[in-house]
């Protein structure tokens, strides 16, 4: 299930290197990485199980469910958000904790320990209040591939347009 | 083992200097210290800096500054345990018997770098999708609250306590008691911490002279201050999901200076904890063992937790009231518990203290619970 870094590049480009890949049905998903001496499973993934030291992790794509540990409204961030935006932890059902924003969801009606699925999706120009280092699309129409979650009914639909095409801000509540 | 001794305490006042730079910043508080121990400047044969955003040899010019050049200089960074880093890497050399008299220094000019939220670390996946520094305290309180049935109004006496507590610090940031009314009608900055329950942007330079047992009697210096354990940890990586709730790491540094120290948090009398916001008070003092996991909030209620309390934590006003100049911080505690213990804390006087902790802890990545913890245990 492992994209090629020559399918990644045509998908797009993961907006932090090697957290995220797209599979070849278009599908994105985090990377972790999995401990077959033991069972421990990382986000991100890593090269050294810190529980039993075995140095031979695999990467394995992680699935897009979980339930929310805990989150927050932020007024006061980084001039590249903008605000205010919910972000909460999800404990996806692999077993690690994901930081991620939550949208299709009002504030008020967040609850810890609702499911939650995670979506591969472009980064749009329309989430960021300035120009950033990462934007919509790069170069020739190359698109910068974040995740975030939403409420476990909202989330359908093919979560990355085909390949090759620009984001159509479809994504975008 | 060599015992080590604080001579010698100074700090500026913290707040915003934009009209000065960390090394002046960082020169008037080694020259405060080295005032206030009393000593020819020439006896101090090494010297530790510990800053975050301060680029390179930022120890070099300070000693330049202040006529003691040439001898060994050493910068650290460790997040907002900086600081005490540079305090504990002090003490590690006077125990190895590598020096006799060593100077610690922490530093920070942060509003010529940094103007509101701060981001974990650059390039951290959890910074990239936008998660700040008071996002990650935001949604341990938020769990905090709901687990142990407490309400924010009881979260924001954290801060009308600490805050209260500078108001008596000459040398702290903020110097104006505020209500709770006040805090829980502050803007929210991430919810559902609000400006008032958020540390502020500083500027500022704090410095300790140590030394050797030998030498301070030699010297006479009955003031000084045993520094009886400096214990330092990094976080784990974890490999499943944990509460966000207790903190093991700063648990682990404790019982590791405790043990070394001879003593354990029944003794403790009084704490400066890293305070960044008014949840990691909490967090601090029942992973140090002082107060039991979710009981804190109830103690400061019951005015335990003020000067003149059971346990009295903060009572410098700590980062919500004197200032976070991130690098400064940890040497900045290690001044007041010093001044307190010496009896010399004026109008926030602590009764008769004779053991007091100081605990540091600073940075966080995806997947690890923090990077640096610091707890320093000082002794009269």
């Amino acid at each position: 299930m492992t994209t090629t870094s020559a399918e990644m590049s045509q998908a797009g480009m993961p907006f932090v290197p090697g957290v995220l890949e797209v599979g070849p049905d278009g599908k994105g998903h985090l990377v972790g990485a999995h401990c077959p001496g033991c069972g421990a499973s990382y986000f991100p993934a890593r090269s050294v199980c810190s529980r039993c030291l075995r140095g031979d992790l695999e990467r394995v794509p992680l699935g897009s469910s979980g339930t929310l540990y805990t989150y927050t409204v932020i007024h006061q961030s980084l001039p590249q958000f903008e605000t205010p935006y919910i972000l909460g932890y999800v404990d996806l059902d692999d077993n690690v904790r994901v930081a991620g924003q939550l949208v299709d969801v009002e504030a008020d009606a967040v609850e810890l320990g609702m499911r939650l699925t995670l979506q591969v999706e472009p980064l749009a120009s329309q989430t960021l209040a300035s120009q950033p280092l990462q934007s919509g699309e790069v170069g020739e129409g190359k698109q910068v591939l974040w995740f975030r979650f939403r409420p476990e009914a909202a989330a359908s639909g093919p979560p990355v347009p085909p390949t090759g095409k620009p984001p159509t801000g479809k994504e975008q509540p | 083992m060599t015992d080590v001794y604080a001579v010698g305490v100074g700090m500026t006042r913290f707040g915003k200097y934009p009209d000065r730079d960390a090394f002046d910043l960082g020169a008037e508080a080694a020259l405060a210290a080295i005032k206030d121990a009393d000593i020819d400047p020439r006896m101090i044969d090494g010297a530790y800096f510990g800053h975050v955003y301060q680029g390179m040899n930022a120890g070099q010019r300070v000693t330049g500054h202040i006529g003691i050049s040439g001898i060994p200089v050493t910068n650290v960074e460790n997040v907002c345990s900086s600081g005490a880093t540079a305090v504990r890497e002090a003490q590690i050399a006077i125990r190895a018997g590598e020096h006799d008299v060593v100077l610690a220094v922490g530093l920070e000019h942060l509003s010529s770098k940094f103007r509101g939220a701060l981001a974990p670390e650059e390039g951290d996946v959890e910074g990239a999708v936008g998660l700040t520094m008071p996002g990650v305290y935001a949604m341990r309180a938020r769990r905090y609250l709901a687990d142990f049935g407490l309400t924010h109004a009881q979260l924001g006496m954290v801060a009308v306590k600490n805050k209260a507590n500078a108001a008596m610090n000459p040398f702290a940031q903020y110097q104006k008691t505020v209500t709770l009314e006040e805090v829980l009608a502050s803007r929210p900055i991430a919810e559902p911490l609000n400006l008032l329950e958020c540390s502020p942007v500083s500027d500022g330079a704090a410095a300790v002279i140590l030394m050797t047992g030998d030498k301070a009697r030699q010297l006479g210096k009955g003031r000084a201050i045993r520094l009886a354990a400096s214990a330092l940890r990094s976080g784990k990586v974890e490999s499943e999901p944990s509460s966000m709730t207790f903190e093991p790491l700063t648990r682990d540094t404790a019982n590791a200076a405790y043990e070394v120290a001879g003593i354990g948090p029944e003794d403790v009398d009084f704490a400066e904890v890293h305070d960044c916001f008014s949840i990691a008070e909490a967090l601090r003092v029942e992973g140090l063992g002082l107060f039991e996991q979710g009981t804190y909030l109830l103690a400061v209620e019951r005015g335990e937790a003020q000067i003149g309390g059971r346990l009295p934590i903060n009572p410098s006003g700590g980062l919500l009231g004197k200032g976070h100049p991130l690098g400064a911080t940890g040497a900045a505690q290690v001044v007041e518990v010093v001044r307190q213990l010496r009896g010399e804390a004026g109008q926030r006087q602590i009764d008769s203290p004779r053991v007091g902790v100081a605990h540091c802890r600073g940075g966080k990545a995806a997947g690890v619970e923090g990077a640096a913890c610091t707890v320093q245990v000082l002794v009269r």
